[in-house]
């Protein structure tokens, strides 16, 4: 009995040293790349959940790589650590801005930082909301930075949702998407009546604290949307 | 003595040995089939065409829009189809599920019968030059049918007209794309061949010459739209800008003019199915009639060959089943496509019905054969669709279903067997919320429900009726459409009444592309058409824009003993989108991993 435990020990001592000779000689994916999709109008492209995304192709690994995405958070900024080191082209794409066509080519290393320069389609300017009762009046008025060849204007919608993370996909339907209003205009046939809206959301809940903001949605390849930035409402108890 | 024994058997054996062991064997192997044996009978070509034509994609009851043409495990669930993404139908989709597809990438099925056009032709002192002939165009229309499901599906595909060698250097093995106009024009010409060599007739389920037609019809009218609204409504990026995906705009005529012709071929060989008097009757029988002299091409089903559906277990409720599971249910937007029914008074209050069936008074016979309302029969029972009772009713319907649920004076319940002074809340139909068996829509699907069938033998995998993959009515329909869009609207308003003649519908008068795309709605309702119309119009982002459908609601009305219906949000409560990119799906990535000159992707993925 002792002479076979100590033959499995043996055993197991000499599969023990056998073992884990080689070791992985790529890297982890320890590169970072991060940085800000700047609107030429100034701050940051103001962006929702899914809206604009960064492509990534790395063409050091393959000639025709899967490409990967990081998607920009609601303040224009984006950051992924934990790519691997190596070749890229990058670009932004998803909207609301006039598309890019050039891909940039960046080697990727630890902390690497790019800033892109986007044209938004639609401006949202002097966007106040003012609550008055229980109904909450939102106004604003679009500005386009370039108005020959924008895609047509599809629709202009509230977004209103209980956390500061509020856009499209991110919102209360019953305060939000039912206050849509239908354009299906060209941009140069909208009028300045057009281009100045309000919205009246009644029974907003009292008590309660909202998040509020504004988009514009084009039919671009994406049918994307322009937001405004995002107000903070306290609808006073009763 | 004993030494000369084993001397003459060690000579014996040496000598045996040398004269029988140099033999070469060089015969044909006798374990596998070789050309010979599959081709130099008629027999052993079905054999290989019966292979060709299970692999066909043809989108019938076991079809999953996101998983495939299904056989076996799981082939029973024929509610995920694409209806109940579109709106026909509401559904176990969470959503617009099924835009990406499931990899489509048939070209093993597609090397099956460049094998057969490579090989019929050395065949034909067996066959005879005739019989040669007619199989290659069946082969031709074969070959067609597989590429217009790769077309629809990512546009322009690599044209593969031959038996590639294994052997061959991998760039020969790595095919390019083609344009997806070219793709277009390949499935035409193939079509064009397959109309020239096969015969007027087949055996069932197989094609005949017309089905050559019927389906060039179909192809040529998807490829005149989407070069006419692909270039209006479209996704930029590098496919398209070349010509993978895409069809210049001033293509469209040319191909409106090959559906139109291709489709008039068909006029004096097949007719609308009219042999009923009845029409709701009528319109049931043409989808069950095998003698239907509407059919043209069909796909069989059986029990013994383990290849039977199950659309009448689970297109009905288990009330009138031995096994159902229901999941996909009509909308009230599909019903409303004949019209808005008579549920509301002027003054905006439910019209109140003494008994559900009441409403079906009419109604479209077409429209009745297409959907089961409250109140009509099927096996003997009725379909007692009920949501709920109101103790009284009283203000406008509208009113009533804007308010939140919680204050609704109606009266719910989570079972049949829950009654209010005596009376069942809700029917044995539903509508109900609680489980997968019963409406959330306040219908069910009637078209090609088998209602001959006794209770007992309603089961999954129990369904033998063909599916019509073609009919003649659809050819009339494509022939309408591309008539309307070459600016002939005389010949489209002729044929579109044609079918509202035979549909029990008044015919119209005058025509335009808005009534005969809704006229293809209600004719092909359920037929895996609409999904395809919606993307080859390029409409499907406007119609699918955070789209919810509606479902109509009977309820009973305690105190005036009477019924109401009002038309709420379907009981799912889904919501629907779709992304424009979906207008091609992604080339799957294993194929792109191991052919890159499949790039590039389509746009936006």
């Amino acid at each position: 009995m002792k002479k076979l435990i100590s033959r499995i020990l043996l055993g197991a001592t000499i599969l023990a040293s056998s073992a884990c000779t080689k070791i992985d000689n790529y890297d982890g994916p320890n590169a970072s790349f991060e940085g800000n999709l700047i609107s030429s109008e100034g701050g940051n492209l103001l962006t929702s959940q899914g809206s604009s995304q960064i492509r990534l192709e790395q063409i050091s690994w393959s000639a025709t790589p899967s490409p990967q995405e990081i998607p920009s958070k609601f303040d224009g900024t984006f950051k992924d650590s934990k790519l691997f080191k190596g070749t890229y082209k990058v670009i932004p794409k998803g909207g609301a801005f006039w598309p890019l066509y050039d891909t940039l080519t960046v080697d990727i290393n630890k902390g690497t930082k790019h800033d892109f320069t986007v044209t938004p389609y639609i401006l949202i300017k002097n966007f106040t909301a003012v609550l008055n009762g229980k109904t909450l009046t939102l106004k604003y008025t679009m500005e386009a930075p370039i108005g020959a060849g924008l895609p047509t204007i599809i629709e202009t919608q509230p977004y209103v949702n209980n956390t500061k993370l509020v856009g499209a996909g991110a919102s209360i339907r019953d305060f939000s998407d039912i206050y849509k209003k239908a354009i299906n205009k060209e941009w140069a046939d909208m009028t300045d009546a057009d281009k100045s809206v309000t919205i009246d959301i009644p029974d907003m809940l009292p008590g309660r604290k909202f998040f509020v903001r504004v988009g514009v949605r084009l039919n671009d390849s994406f049918k994307s949307s322009n937001f405004s930035d995002i107000i903070e409402i306290d609808v006073p108890a009763n | 003595m004993k030494s000369i024994h084993k001397l003459i058997i060690a000579i014996s054996i040496s000598v045996g040995a040398l004269v029988t062991s140099c033999q070469k064997l060089d015969i044909p192997p006798t374990n596998i089939f070789t050309p010979d044996i599959i081709f130099g009978s008629e027999a052993g070509v079905k054999s290989f065409l019966a292979t060709i034509y299970r692999g066909l994609p043809i989108e019938d009851f076991k079809y999953r829009p996101d998983q495939g043409f299904k056989t076996g495990g799981n082939d029973w669930e024929n509610f995920f189809n694409s209806a109940s993404v579109t709106g026909e139908e509401v559904g176990p989709f969470g959503g617009m599920d099924i835009g990406g597809g499931f990899g489509y990438w048939p070209y093993g099925d597609i090397r099956n019968v460049n094998i057969l056009i490579e090989e019929l032709p050395k065949h034909a002192d067996k066959l005879g030059q005739a019989n040669v002939d007619a199989l290659l165009g069946e082969a031709h229309f074969l070959r067609a049918y597989y590429y217009f499901g790769l077309a629809k599906r990512y546009g322009g595909v690599p044209i593969v007209t031959t038996v590639q060698d294994p052997g061959a250097p991998l760039s020969e093995l790595q095919v390019h794309r083609d344009k997806e106009e070219a793709t277009w024009d390949f499935i035409g010409a193939e079509l064009d061949l397959g109309y020239q060599m096969m015969n007027e007739t087949n055996e069932l389920g197989r094609a005949n010459k017309y089905a050559a037609a019927a389906l060039k019809s179909r192809a040529m009218l998807y490829a005149g739209t989407i070069a006419k609204y692909g270039s209006a409504n479209f996704v930029d990026g590098q496919a398209r800008a070349e010509g993978f995906a895409g069809i210049p705009a001033d293509k469209a005529n040319g191909y409106f003019t090959k559906a139109y012709d291709a489709a008039k071929l068909l006029e004096g060989h097949y007719s609308l199915y009219e042999k009923n008097s009845d029409k709701v009757q009528n319109y049931v029988d043409l989808f069950l009639k095998s003698e239907s002299p509407e059919n043209i091409f069909v796909k069989q089903y059986s029990i013994i060959s383990g290849t039977a559906h199950s659309w009448d277990a689970t297109m009905s409720p288990r009330y009138m089943t031995a096994n159902a599971l229901t999941r996909s249910y009509p909308t009230l937007d599909l019903v409303q496509r004949w019209g808005n029914l008579p549920v509301t008074n002027l003054d905006g209050t439910p019209k109140r019905f003494n008994d559900r069936a009441e409403l079906m008074q009419g109604l479209e016979p077409r429209l009745l054969a297409t959907v089961y309302f409250p109140g009509a029969t099927l096996r003997g029972l009725t379909f007692d669709m009920q949501r709920g009772i109101y103790p009284s009713f009283n203000g406008t319907a509208a009113a009533e279903v804007a308010k939140p649920a919680n204050s609704r004076s109606y009266i719910l319940s989570g079972d049949t067997k829950t009654l209010y002074q005596g009376r069942m809340i809700i029917g044995f139909t539903g509508p109900w919320t609680g489980g997968d068996e019963l409406t959330r829509t306040g219908f069910y699907v009637r078209k090609y429900i088998d209602a001959a069938k006794p209770i007992s033998t309603v089961d999954l995998n129990r369904s033998e009726q063909p599916w019509i993959d073609l009919r003649y009515a659809e050819i009339l329909l494509n022939r309408a459409e591309a008539a309307m869009e070459l600016g002939n609207a005389g010949d489209a308003l002729t044929v579109i009444n044609m079918i509202r003649n035979r549909a029990g519908a008044t015919p119209y008068t005058s025509i335009d592309i808005d009534k005969i795309r809704n006229e293809r709605g209600m004719e092909l309702a359920f037929e895996n058409q609409y999904y395809w119309d919606l993307k080859r119009w390029r409409i499907a982002d406007v119609v699918l824009n955070n789209a919810r459908f509606k479902g109509l609601m009977p309820y009973y009305v305690f105190n005036e003993n009477k019924y109401i219906f009002l038309s709420e949000p379907e009981l799912f409560q889904r919501n629907y989108n779709f992304d424009k990119k979906f207008y091609y799906e992604p080339i799957p990535g294993g194929e792109l991993g191991k052919n890159p000159n499949l790039y590039p992707n389509n746009p936006n993925y």
